[in-house]
């Protein structure tokens, strides 16, 4: 999910004691937890821009934070807080199923006695008939993460008669659903946790249902949503909690979400106690005075992201292995981490995996006093005796290299630390920003001949794979299309294999196969395809109302989790 | 009367189908417009890509497309944006122009106040210090680029003034509907009607002074004084109806383009999702349907007030007509 | 009657003769507001392009390159150009305020560690450039329409007038953003010749281009009446040929309309080209213009001010000195404005 995310660990932040609210003698709304702490609405504010409600077409990390209280999959992942890197949890499903045929075969139980709000009850079909929905509601990732279940092919080139015939298979004798798969896959799990695999009712139309929510399983369902206005939810009043892990029972009875309060309204109006909490980062600008004035309020929140550079590895001058070593090594990381809001909020990265993501080991090819083959352990300084020495063997100083960013501004304060970089390495530097709508589908055809694209990326689960395969793979670098996530065009055979075998080795043994990823990760920084930048932490502001631990990895904030009493 | 209205209506159209033409044209000459990538999603299979390039008629040709687009916005009204999937941009638009006409309707009825007293008063003292010293705030107004006024009352009322008497009750940037709470909408709109009448003040006042100045050397005004008449009497009594001739041909073009989304720098500087707010979001995000429909709905209401203001100069003052 | 005649007309007359120039020329240097503006245009003008001396001899800094992790001396003492905040969380990093101290920082620094006192100078060359050489693009094209609309008639006009019309339904800044969006995302090509979208041209062109109907409706009008005026009939019914009329006597006689047009439209290019700038599609990063200093210190209003108050006042001066300059053209040249301002 991109650009913006979520995850939360090891905050300096200590959480404020809870206050003891008044009891309250009247009885608690249905669905609501047996809790003091239980009742209140709960009020959200954002710029909007949430698009649809469909869990299983939106693709947007504000729109995934309300969805996720609405929907359930078969597994999800903890509402909790914990580590970053986490593993898929049941949710819908009884309990996680052990692989079978080596793999290709997974047999859910399904919970029994589980309600959509519509006042049905949940069955095997309607796990079924949501899995051949992610095709025919074109759900973004239906290729990339479902197409391996048997019959999914098909059903890609053909939605409207889709059938999965031979890959999901319901059962109402036994309450389960059985997954045949094309290939094992340790991630399956996972993937069935991200929210496009969310189970609707079997009867949901299989067009994208827009601003009209389907019923789900969750607390709380979607009273009214206009995209330009603002969301209502209420508890869904025939949802009972089953696992506080997966799916804990809301505290608050209702949340409103106002849209269109841009990020600087919003902190104010969060100070003032009109607002509980707002969907953007606070403003740099204003981190010095919620740090001084609300150090109790905020909340720091880790997530797996990062923000880097994609040379294009296709043209001059960064077909040079050189050329992007050398880029690499005069890159000032501090400097992007003092844009980014300084060192609290932000950390230098040095390789594509973000710290505290599966197979993540500290390493660093290019700072200075260190090599590809003799890593540092993080980031010092920049090395520009290097660079120039390397730009002089590769005889390059003098070229044009145009940067493509977004038009936001912290990215072109980024681009513009870029611009100076390469500026010093004798390059002449042009830096183009577009908006960011077009600049992400921009800067991957390979036909804009982009020479370096500077983005932001984070992971739907936590997987290397999300990270390393997913962005420099041969298999994701298509050519002449908008739709080619492998920006830098990298594709080398080899760092290919060991990706792969990490992969298989990935679903019988997770230690070995987060080795394996380790070694991808260094095997591609080696070529350097890009120039990981920074990562950074979110920072939120709390009403004073607002207690309880409401982050958790993944989702950043749990709504249900806010206890406004 | 009938056949010129029905001309008027006809060169409408035909500067509609302008306008509409050039919009989808220069769209679709814009590198990495394309709407296919977004629509489907981040790495989304090119099935997927195929599959979303069909169902939104982008393998069809152009003047195709066209028209479907033009059928799906003014006849079943149910054009989707391109960015927000679902979303029907024909209510986003009915929804948004109530903001833009409670920014634009506020800040007329300030200007046209201000403007005449001002313009009165400079005429009447014209000459004096009075008179230069209006004009000169009025030159000011005219000078003031709108959002950097807008950000600078949003410094002094939000940040650091905010904890003050004097502006402890500004509310939050944003808009709050009439039928929701007058005071509140009163509240939230008052600031910015002020910094988007600054300008408009200026303007007007500072020609409504040049009409009253030069219609006070025309014979019935002479005459009028002549009568015995006061010459604060005859000043407003002859000299601004007169003088409103040109007031108000000005006035019907500038709140039809406020309307049309002119006011959009104030709409982004205040943080009200009005009309011109959402054109420029939807140019920022290349979303073509929202800007087709944007665009449409301010051209609209600029031709047609355009027609208004030459029915109603025909009608004050027939030399038009005969001058024409 | 001789075409002679049309000189010594008592209506406006040609430019060869110097008589109504050299009295509009007394009557503006006895305005003495007008004065004082051209003096002030004067000034802010020389300062801007000092803009590399103050730049590379004052406050010795580069204004174009990111500098957040620098620091620079003041007083003897070293200073860090990001500061860290005193928080217990020790949250954000603000840049150095004013020292008003010009050879370190007078205004302090923007949010990329850069100076914004060099910036506003180095952002003032270009936003003058522009919003003048907009203005006269502008003015050209406008003459051209206005001249040919109102000197043909007939279906040359209507063409013409219809095309003005077109232009004029979409508010100015709407107009302007649309077609900056489209040319800044990938510049122009145009034949052989390609125009990058960091190239000053290209918010010229546009603001020139937005323009249009404002400045040709007057001159229009004007060449409309010298069309029906006595001399140009009578030059006409001697059978003088067309082309001779236009440029003997129609061109000249609209020159005064075009003075006075010339400071107005620099004021209203000034505020396109800033509003164009704040929303980032104007001039382009790194390069300065009020407008993109403004739009810099946006997201530092809470912290430094300055950074937005400071081109804003600069603006402010500027395009006050430019208006009081065209009335006080339009006064000594006693032209009677009658287009009205874009809102």
């Amino acid at each position: 999910m991109l650009l913006k995310f979520s995850q939360a660990i090891g905050c300096a932040v200590a959480l404020s004691a809870t206050a003891l609210a008044p009891a309250f003698a009247d009885a608690p709304a249905p669905g609501a937890p047996a809790s003091p702490h239980a009742g209140g609405t709960l009020r959200l504010a954002g710029q909007g821009m949430l698009g649809t409600m469909d869990p299983q077409v939106s693709y947007l990390h504000i729109a995934y934070q309300v969805l996720n209280v609405v929907y359930d999959g078969l597994t999800t992942f903890s509402k909790s807080p914990g580590p970053l890197k986490r593993q898929a949890i049941p949710d819908l499903a009884e309990s996680l199923p052990p692989p079978e045929d080596g793999g290709l075969t997974y047999r859910f139980h399904i919970r029994h006695g589980v309600y959509f709000s519509n006042g049905k009850e949940l069955t095997p079909d309607d796990v079924a008939a949501s899995m051949r929905r992610i095709f025919k509601a074109n759900s973004p990732t239906a290729g990339p993460y479902y197409s391996h279940i048997v019959g999914g092919a098909a059903c890609l080139h053909d939605p409207d008669h889709c059938t999965l015939a031979g890959g999901v298979e319901p059962d109402d004798q036994n309450w389960t659903v059985a997954f045949h798969l094309t290939h094992p896959d340790s991630e399956f799990f996972d993937r069935l946790a991200f929210l496009h695999a969310a189970i609707l009712p079997a009867d949901t139309s299989t067009h994208d249902v827009g601003n009209n929510a389907a019923p789900g399983t969750g607390p709380y369902r979607i009273v009214s949503y206009d995209p330009n206005t603002g969301l209502r939810m209420e508890r869904n009043p025939y949802f009972k909690q089953w696992d506080a892990e997966a799916q804990p029972a809301g505290y608050p009875d209702a949340i409103t979400y106002t849209f269109g309060m841009d990020p600087e309204a919003s902190v104010t109006a969060i100070e003032n106690g009109q607002y509980d909490w707002m969907a953007e980062n606070a403003p740099l600008d204003r981190l010095g005075e919620i740090g001084s004035r609300y150090a109790d309020r905020v909340r720091l929140i880790d997530f797996l992201n990062l923000y880097y550079a994609a040379l294009n590895v296709n043209i001059p001058p960064f077909n040079d292995l050189r050329v992007r070593q050398a880029f690499n090594y005069a890159i000032n990381r501090k400097a992007m981490v003092i844009h980014a809001g300084g060192p609290t909020v932000s950390i230098p990265s040095c390789q594509l995996l973000p710290v505290g993501s599966p197979g993540f080991e500290p390493s660093c090819a290019y700072t200075k006093g260190a090599s590809p083959d003799h890593p540092a352990q993080e980031w010092q300084a920049p090395d520009m005796e290097r660079a120039r020495q390397l730009i002089k063997e590769a005889g390059v100083s003098g070229q044009r290299v145009g940067i493509v960013s977004p038009s936001v501004p912290s990215y072109v304060a980024m681009a513009n630390e870029l611009r100076s970089t390469l500026a010093d390495l004798g390059f002449v530097v042009s830096v183009r920003a577009i908006t960011q709508a077009v600049q992400f589908t921009y800067i991957q055809n390979s036909d804009n001949r982009v020479q370096v694209g500077l983005t932001g990326w984070n992971a739907d689960y936590p997987a290397a794979s999300s990270y390393l395969q997913a962005l420099l793979s041969c298999g994701t670098f298509i050519p002449h299309s908008d739709n080619s996530i492998n920006i830098s065009g990298f594709c080398d055979h080899d760092v290919d294999a060991i990706m792969d075998r990490a992969a298989s080795v990935s679903v019988t043994d997770q230690k070995a196969g987060d080795a394996l990823w380790a070694e991808a990760s260094r095997a591609i920084m080696a070529q350097a395809p890009v120039v990981p930048l920074n990562q950074v932490r979110w920072v939120t502001l709390l009403s004073a109302r607002v207690h309880g631990e409401i982050r958790a990895p993944i989702y950043e904030v749990v709504f249900s989790k806010f206890q406004l009493r | 009367m009938a056949a010129a209205l029905l001309r008027r209506l006809g060169q409408t159209l035909f500067v509609l189908f302008g306008i509409s033409v050039l919009v989808f044209m220069v769209f679709f000459a814009t590198p990495g417009a394309d709407p296919t990538a977004r629509i489907a999603g981040k790495n989304a299979s090119p099935e997927t890509m195929a599959k979303v390039r069909h169902e939104y008629g982008f393998d069809r040709p152009l003047p195709v497309q066209y028209a479907t687009m033009m059928k799906k916005l003014f006849i079943t009204r149910d054009l989707a944006s391109y960015v927000d999937r679902g979303e029907l941009v024909v209510p986003e638009i009915i929804e948004a122009a109530p903001v833009t006409l409670s920014l634009a309707t506020g800040g007329a009825v300030i200007w046209v106040l201000a403007s005449v007293t001002m313009g009165t008063l400079a005429a009447a003292f014209r000459g004096t210090w009075i008179d230069r010293g209006l004009m000169i705030a009025g030159l000011i107004g005219i000078s003031i680029p709108v959002f950097w006024l807008g950000q600078v009352a949003n410094l002094i009322t939000q940040a650091r003034y905010h904890d003050t008497w004097l502006f402890s009750w500004v509310p939050g940037l944003g808009y709050v509907p009439f039928t929701e709470s007058p005071v509140g909408w009163f509240k939230v709109l008052i600031i910015p009607w002020i910094v988007l009448a600054v300008l408009f003040i200026g303007i007007y006042g500072r020609v409504l002074r040049a009409d009253l100045v030069a219609v006070s050397g025309e014979d019935f005004m002479r005459t009028a004084r002549a009568k015995g008449l006061s010459p604060a009497r005859v000043l407003l009594r002859h000299g601004l109806r007169t003088s409103m001739i040109t007031f108000v041909s000005l006035f019907g073009l500038d709140f039809a383009q406020l309307i049309g989304g002119g006011a959009l720098l104030t709409e982004v500087v205040f943080g009200l999702q009005g009309v011109g707010r959402l054109t420029y979001q939807a140019l920022s995000n290349l979303d073509l349907p929202l800007i087709m429909a944007s665009v449409m709905y301010s051209a609209v209401f600029v031709v047609l007030a355009n027609a208004v203001v030459d029915v109603i100069y025909v009608f004050l003052d027939p030399r038009v007509r005969d001058g024409r | 009657m001789e075409t002679q005649t049309a000189a010594s007309a008592p209506s406006p007359s040609r430019a060869s003769v110097p008589g109504p120039w050299r009295m509009a020329g007394r009557s503006l240097a006895a305005n003495r507001s007008a004065m004082t503006a051209l003096a002030a245009l004067m000034l802010v003008t020389f300062a801007c392009l000092l803009a590399p001396f103050y730049a590379g001899d004052v406050a010795r800094t580069d204004p174009f390159t990111s500098n957040v992790a620098g620091s620079f001396m003041l007083n003897g003492h070293e200073v860090d150009i990001m500061q860290p905040n005193d928080n217990p969380l020790h949250l954000g990093l603000s840049p150095v305020g004013p020292t008003w101290n010009p050879s370190a920082y007078m205004l302090g620094a923007d949010s990329q560690g850069r100076d914004v006192a060099a910036r506003l100078l180095y952002g003032g060359r270009n936003s003058l450039l522009i919003s003048f050489s907009a203005a006269l693009v502008c003015i050209a094209i406008a003459t051209l329409v206005g001249v040919s609309a109102g000197f043909f008639g007939g279906f040359v006009d209507t063409a013409l007038s219809r095309l003005m019309d077109i232009m004029w339904a979409v508010p100015v800044y709407l107009f302007a953003i649309s077609l900056s969006i489209v040319t800044i995302s990938q510049g122009l090509k145009i034949g052989p010749f390609t125009i990058e979208s960091d190239n000053l041209l290209i918010p010229i062109f546009i603001i020139a281009l937005v323009y249009v109907p404002y400045a040709a409706r007057p001159i229009r009008g004007r060449v409309m009446a010298l069309r029906n005026a006595e001399f140009v009939m009578a030059a006409r019914s001697l059978g003088v040929p067309q082309h001779r009329i236009l440029l003997r006597d129609i061109v000249p006689n609209v020159s005064t309309t075009l003075v006075v047009l010339t400071p107005l439209l620099t004021a209203l290019a000034l505020l396109a080209e800033s509003a164009l700038s704040f929303l980032s599609i104007g001039v382009q990063a790194p390069a300065a213009s009020w407008g993109t200093i403004i739009q810099d210190g946006e997201g530092l209003i809470y912290t430094r001010p300055m950074v937005a108050i400071a081109p804003g006042l600069a603006i402010v001066i500027v395009v006050l000195a430019l208006n009081i300059l065209g009335d006080g053209l339009r006064d000594a040249l006693d032209v009677r404005e009658t287009s009205r301002r874009g809102a």
